[in-house]
């Protein structure tokens, strides 16, 4: 059983390839990659986690990339529910509607630009598990 | 802390055998710039080729996709040197005295990852919305080594240290120019400064760093902003480079080196020091992902600004989303230590300005300076030079499908603009 | 060519009277009347005002279907290419009026409309709706306001894009538009902190979205004793609605006694909500307002018990207004009693 704060406690839910490619293995927590997820759908997994009690390591906006712009998302929660937090509620509640004011854009990706969406997403959850991004992609 | 700034006004750049700034004028030596870049291991490693250009006001020339633009100084007197801690030694700046060759800039581009963005036109619309198309540009394009795409964090940072390295290169041409005007700026200690102004309200700038990854980053004296606690600078230190921009993602309201060492709310806070205002220090404070930081950050602060005995704080962010909650977690924590603040963000407020312009709010955040809506769109026309490539104006952020169209013109959110909707209040833009 | 302008104003402004006068129904007048010859001038010949229609403001708050279904009458028959009222300054019935005869034509009709008055007047409540130019508080302001009006109608009426509030001096409705300040966005922060410092007005760039929030109260710490209430605002009322609730913008809540009653049942208790599907609640209203359940918790001593008198509305297009006072009537009635919490469903 995690702690709170304890890494064994992340539990990360990501669309994207690189982080399972690149994390898995490489720390206590625990990665759900569900790449049939789009960003939206993982946005609403964490939120009905976080109704059920579980709280938000991250927050659900990382990143300037706009979210009709990347496919990919990565965020933790924790493992386990902790108590219902009205904070990451609100905050859950508030990414969803932010990304719903972002008109669909609805193109189509080379492999090469994709993989750079991937990277972006993958550095950004680096920065916040305290993990050498560009050390992990040297394998 | 007293620095005095001496500007030497730069009215044109031109290639030239000779590297030097006479009467105004900066003639450079691409080759002599770019072996001063390869001098770096990391440059060396990871950038193939750079390839240098010069784009003037007027003309019609679009720069994309721009990764950072930095202005050239060189520090004369006092200890250390311009970027402590990446390109000079870690020691403390912000004394003594810094050349400035205003009036231009280095701008660094090229590709990095496949969606980079920025884009700098130096006439039409666009022109408007960008103060870099008013300044004289010595644009340095980098070209990646062969297999650098494993290897982005690496590139990122070679380009990054190519463009301070050229702006340091330049800059030292500067030094035994007698500068066209000066400018001193000083700030006390608590004691010294109470009792020089002891009828004004005390005031410090709170800044907020974007600090999340690759493309997301800036560096205070090199220390990278993710990891570092909430802290206090000294105003004049930023004039010297201590705060530099890994950032660029999006163009719009990043802030680049040369938004760091020409940060309008120092300049600003520094016009009213000792006539409305006493103005105190910095305080720098990050926007991490990691929802624990920002919770610590944003304590740190409110903190910081209560234990300085503060009246009021200015604060200004960076950065879409996330940094929303920062920005009103440090602003709802300062009010409630009883210290008066203002805010400067800018919007997402959808391209029809319906939405919702933040991602968070609160009511104590009764004062707030918007840089713009980045939704709105903008049509920008075909340039008869592009310097850089267009190959992913489509592709960048704010630009769409079909964004790129065939005639050449394009048409994309304000986003896709270096600075235009700059959260330190660098511009005249703004919404109601 | 010039574009067509229908102007409505007051008794006041068309020189019939003041409050004395209020009364007189609508009267439609050709050309332009009173400050009608301002917004006129302004135009130089691009735009004229080809009829003035004149109105008292208590006619129109009296009789405001009548008002309105005559003014567009007269509106529809003239077929202009935009609509203007007042400007009302701070006159609340005539900025009132003002407001609600331009939404009026707007929806209606879909013909541009445009009007003016101070910030602080009620008409101004419709500023999200209606397009709005703020003026002075009071006529004096008419110099200003006038020409201000001219010029953001006649770009109407050409169909061009207007821009931001502030540019414009139309009140802020919601929808943000970029402009370039004078200034700087620093300079004008520190201006702004200068002036919040000394207590000087300043006014925001951005207003924040406004908030309702209300602070919880502390938890209950032992449920077994304390008396829970059920309120709600799913409009369950006994059989035959005594107390004729509306089914919709309800004028008044209920007070029904429940002391030994177990379960709602059909023949017992119905809905008078007009905003869902009532079959299910009609058939068991314990479905909206849990009162078996309640019970059955009372019985097993998980609550201490369940209050005799429960309270209810129906929320269906109840304004916000009467919502908040029907709630701190009966919230001093169940403090009263010793209610420790509420249980209030809705739907």
């Amino acid at each position: 059983m995690g702690s709170i704060g304890n890494p064994r406690d992340y539990l990360i839910l990501t669309n994207n390839p690189m982080v399972r490619e690149h994390l898995e293995g490489r720390g206590r927590f625990t990665i759900r990659f569900e790449p049939e997820r789009s960003f939206r759908e993982i946005l609403v997994e964490a939120r009905d986690l976080v109704y059920a009690g579980h709280i938000l390591y991250t927050h659900p906006l990382a990143g300037s990339v706009k979210p009709n712009e990347t496919p990919y998302k990565s965020l933790i929660v924790s493992v386990e529910p902790h108590g219902f937090d009205a904070d990451h509620a609100g905050l859950m509640a508030n990414a969803i509607a932010v990304f719903d004011k972002f008109r669909p854009i609805g193109w189509e990706l080379e492999e090469r630009i994709l993989r750079d969406f991937q990277l972006i997403d993958y550095s950004l959850l680096c920065g916040a598990l305290n993990i050498d991004a560009a050390a992990g992609l040297s394998k | 802390m007293k620095l005095e700034l001496g500007y030497i006004q730069i009215k044109d750049i031109q290639f030239s055998k000779e590297c030097k700034v006479e009467n105004g004028t900066l003639y450079v030596d691409p080759d002599a710039v770019k072996a001063y870049l390869y001098e770096d291991d990391d440059v060396k490693a990871w950038v193939k080729d750079f390839s240098f250009d010069i784009a003037k006001p007027g003309e019609s020339v679009r720069i994309t996709p721009v990764k950072d633009v930095i202005e050239p100084r060189v520090k004369v007197e006092g200890p250390g040197g311009v970027f402590p801690g990446v390109i000079s030694k870690v020691e403390t700046v912000g004394s003594g005295k810094t050349h400035v060759l205003r009036g231009m800039a280095v701008v660094t581009a090229g590709k990095i990852v496949g969606f980079q963005e920025g884009i700098i036109d130096m006439s039409g619309p666009g022109a408007d919305y960008t103060p870099f198309s008013k300044l004289l540009n010595l644009v340095v394009v980098a070209e990646p080594a062969e297999g650098y795409q494993d290897h982005k964090h690496e590139y990122e940072h070679a380009v990054r240290i190519a463009g301070l390295r050229a702006a340091t290169y330049i800059g030292e041409l500067g030094r035994e120019v007698t500068p066209d005007e000066t400018a001193e700026f000083e700030t006390y200690g608590i004691k010294e400064g109470m009792e020089k102004m002891p009828n004004l309200p005390r005031v410090a700038y709170v800044h907020m760093l974007q600090s999340q990854g690759l493309l997301h980053d800036t560096y205070v004296y090199g220390v990278d902003a993710k990891r570092s606690l909430t802290t206090i600078l000294l105003p004049t230190e930023t004039m010297d480079g201590a705060i530099i921009s890994g950032n660029c993602v999006s163009a719009c309201d990043k802030n680049t080196t040369y938004h760091h060492l020409n940060n309008p709310v120092v300049a600003n806070l520094f016009a009213a020091h000792g006539k409305t205002l006493n103005y105190v220090c910095n305080i720098i404070t990050n926007e991490n992902v990691y929802l624990a930081d920002k919770q610590r950050s944003s304590d740190w602060t409110a903190k910081l600004c209560r234990l300085l005995d503060l009246d009021g704080a200015l604060v200004s962010q960076e950065g879409f989303g996330n940094p929303d909650t920062d920005l009103i977690m440090n602003c709802k924590k300062i009010e409630l230590q009883g210290v008066k603040t203002v805010i400067i963000t800018d919007e997402y407020a959808g391209q029809d300005g319906k939405s919702q312009s933040l991602a968070d709010a609160d009511p104590l955040a009764d004062a707030v300076v918007t840089g713009g809506n980045a939704n709105e769109v903008i049509v920008l026309p075909k340039m008869d030079k592009v310097i850089g490539t267009l190959d992913y104006v489509d592709v960048i952020a704010g630009g769409h499908a079909g964004s790129l169209r065939p005639d050449g013109t394009i048409e994309a959110e304000l986003q896709v603009i270096t600075g235009a909707t700059n959260e330190m209040g660098f511009n005249r833009l703004s919404a109601r | 060519m010039s574009y067509k302008v229908v102007h409505y104003i007051n008794q006041f402004f068309a020189n019939i009277g003041g409050e004395e006068m209020a009364h007189v129904a609508p009267e439609l007048r050709d050309g332009f009347v009173g400050p009608g010859m301002a917004l006129n001038t302004a135009w130089k010949g691009e735009a004229e005002i080809v009829k003035t229609i004149v109105c008292g403001d208590s006619y129109f708050a009296e009789h405001e279907a009548d008002a309105k279904k005559q003014v567009l009458d007269w509106v529809k028959a003239e077929k202009p290419d935009m609509f203007i009222a007042g400007p009302a300054f701070n006159a609340g019935r005539y900025g009132y009026a003002c407001a609600t005869i331009a939404n009026a034509v707007q929806e209606e009709l879909g013909i541009p409309v445009l009007t003016g008055m101070y910030e602080e007047n009620p008409g101004a409540d419709l500023k999200n709706k209606v397009l709005i130019v703020a003026t002075a508080n009071s006529a004096a302001g008419m110099r200003k306001a006038a020409p201000t009006m001219a010029k953001l109608a006649l770009k109407l009426m050409k169909g061009e894009k207007i821009g931001a509030s502030a540019e414009e001096g139309y009140m802020p409705n919601g929808i943000r538009r970029n402009f370039f300040e004078k200034e700087v966005g620093a300079k004008r922060a520190v201006d702004m902190l200068v002036a919040k410092l000394s207590d000087k007005p300043y006014t925001t760039e951005y207003p924040m979205p406004s908030f309702d929030r209300v602070a919880p109260n502390k938890a209950i710490k032992d449920l077994s004793k304390a008396t829970i209430a059920l309120c709600t605002s799913g409009g369950i009322v006994p059989k035959g609605n005594p107390d004729h609730i509306e089914s919709s913008s309800a004028s008044h809540y209920g007070e029904y006694c429940i002391a030994g009653v177990d379960d709602l049942t059909a023949e017992t208790y119905e809905t008078a909500h007009g905003g869902y599907d009532p079959v299910y609640a009609n058939a068991d209203a314990d479905r909206v307002l849990p009162v078996d359940v309640l019970r059955e918790m009372e019985k097993e001593g998980k609550i201490g018990k369940l209050h005799d008198f429960f309270y209810t509305t129906v929320g269906n297009g109840t304004s916000v207004a009467n919502a908040k006072g029907f709630a701190a009537e009966y919230a001093q009635k169940l403090l009263k009693a010793g209610v420790h919490a509420v249980i209030m469903t809705s739907t």
